[in-house]
């Protein structure tokens, strides 16, 4: 695939990565208060367990970042940009990777909403990577 | 074409693939290394974003060895507070307030240790209100040994203290903290034997109650702890909507159901 494309399927991905990252910074925000969910609720329980806070920032507000830096890393010119899509993506998957260990192991519930999150940062990795090898070097 | 031409033709042929090659080669290299660099920039960020994460969640807690914390700001809350059974305050209270709580649940620990003592102040004291307490159990396995062990509390009239103390030392969610030592350390500061609450995980009685909380919760539609009903003194409570956890918003909802008619 040519690094056109590959910059065009990234920045589609990273549409609806921001888009599902907006969704669960507004659930953070403004409806639900934080309460801990029973009954089968995986998302709210996720999301209001003790872990759905780094360093006291939403884990939530911490993807919506995420996908607008990525989201401006593709979109800007050069071999640096391509370079900080990549480092992003593979920090983005990294840290996904890690939360759903923890829906999976330690929170023991499962927020359909992180999931498809951690699969679009995955394609979003590889993409990043990939374009960063097919890509024409800048002339230095 | 004479040979001569050729033959430099072909130099120059061989030249320019060499240089092609050495220039591919430089690229490969120049990549690797974007490569690698990416790579060890997003591994150390990954590693120091799980050390911020795991960072806030390894509360030093009564399983590990650590001793035992805030057994007198409990009995300062509760002291001279009528304590029976599962409810706390005046039993001829006019209205009943019940609480529907996970004792692992971080969010009930915020309730308990900055709304609850307001609450007690302003409206048990004051003879206003009775606090029922259900311990539910849906957090993880430890939730429900936890709730059951509160039980057993509440079978000595201690369940209030318990539970208050139980909050003050809660652990990381599902770490498996709640052990027999911890539960020991938590009874024996709560003014309970510990031998009854650590019988309690194998209890029919006290795995019941913890059923029964359940069942009383669904049947509320109460999908969340902690979650409250409100109602007079023998009728049926009805769901006591708040907007935020902290003493001020709680109390102004609860004067606003007290008030209305």
């Amino acid at each position: 695939m040519s690094e056109r494309r590959l910059r065009v399927a990234a920045l589609a991905v990273a549409a609806l990565g921001l888009a599902v990252a907006v969704y669960l910074t507004y659930i953070h925000y403004a409806g639900l208060q934080p309460f801990c969910a029973g009954g089968g609720h995986g998302c709210e329980r996720v999301q209001s367990s003790s872990y759905a806070k780094v360093g006291g920032v939403p884990v939530a507000l911490l993807g919506l970042a995420g996908y607008l830096s990525i989201a401006i890393a593709l979109l800007a010119p050069g071999e640096r940009a391509r370079l900080a899509a990549a480092a992003l993506t593979v920090i983005g998957f990294g840290f996904s990777a890690y939360l759903t260990y923890l829906e999976l192991f330690v929170i023991d519930a499962i927020c359909q909403w992180c999931v498809a999150s951690a699969v679009l940062l995955t394609v979003l990795a590889v993409l990043s990577v990939w374009r960063l090898l097919v890509a024409e070097p800048d002339v230095v | 074409m004479s040979s001569r031409q050729e033959q430099k033709a072909q130099a120059r042929a061989e030249r320019e693939q060499r240089e092609r090659q050495a220039a591919q080669a430089q690229r490969r290299r120049r990549l690797l290394a974007q490569l690698g660099s990416v790579l060890a920039v997003a591994a150390v960020i990954v590693v120091a974003l799980v050390l911020v994460s795991q960072g806030s969640k390894d509360k030093p807690n009564a399983s590990g060895g650590a001793a035992v914390v805030g057994a007198a700001d409990a009995r300062a809350m509760l002291d001279g507070v009528t304590q029976k059974g599962t409810s706390l305050g005046d039993p001829k209270a006019p209205m009943v307030l019940t609480e529907f709580a996970d004792l692992q649940c971080p969010f009930c620990r915020d309730y308990a240790l900055n709304v609850l003592p307001q609450v007690v102040q302003r409206y048990v004291r004051t003879k206003k209100l009775r606090l029922e307490l259900r311990m539910r159990g849906f957090i993880g396995p430890d939730s429900v040994v936890a709730a059951q062990a509160a039980y057993a509390a509440a079978a000595r009239d201690r369940m209030w203290n318990f539970i208050d103390v139980f909050y003050r030392n809660q652990g990381t969610e599902n770490s498996g903290y709640v052990t027999p030592s911890f539960l020991s350390k938590i009874a024996t500061a709560s003014g309970v034997p510990a031998k009854p609450i650590l019988a309690a995980k194998t209890s029919t009685g006290d795995a019941r109650s913890v059923q029964d909380a359940e069942r009383e919760a669904t049947a509320a539609g109460l999908t969340s702890t902690p979650s409250f009903l409100l109602g007079t003194k023998g009728g049926e409570g009805k769901p006591l909507v708040i907007s935020s956890l902290d003493a001020a918003s709680f109390t102004a909802a609860l004067d606003a159901a007290l008030a209305a008619p």
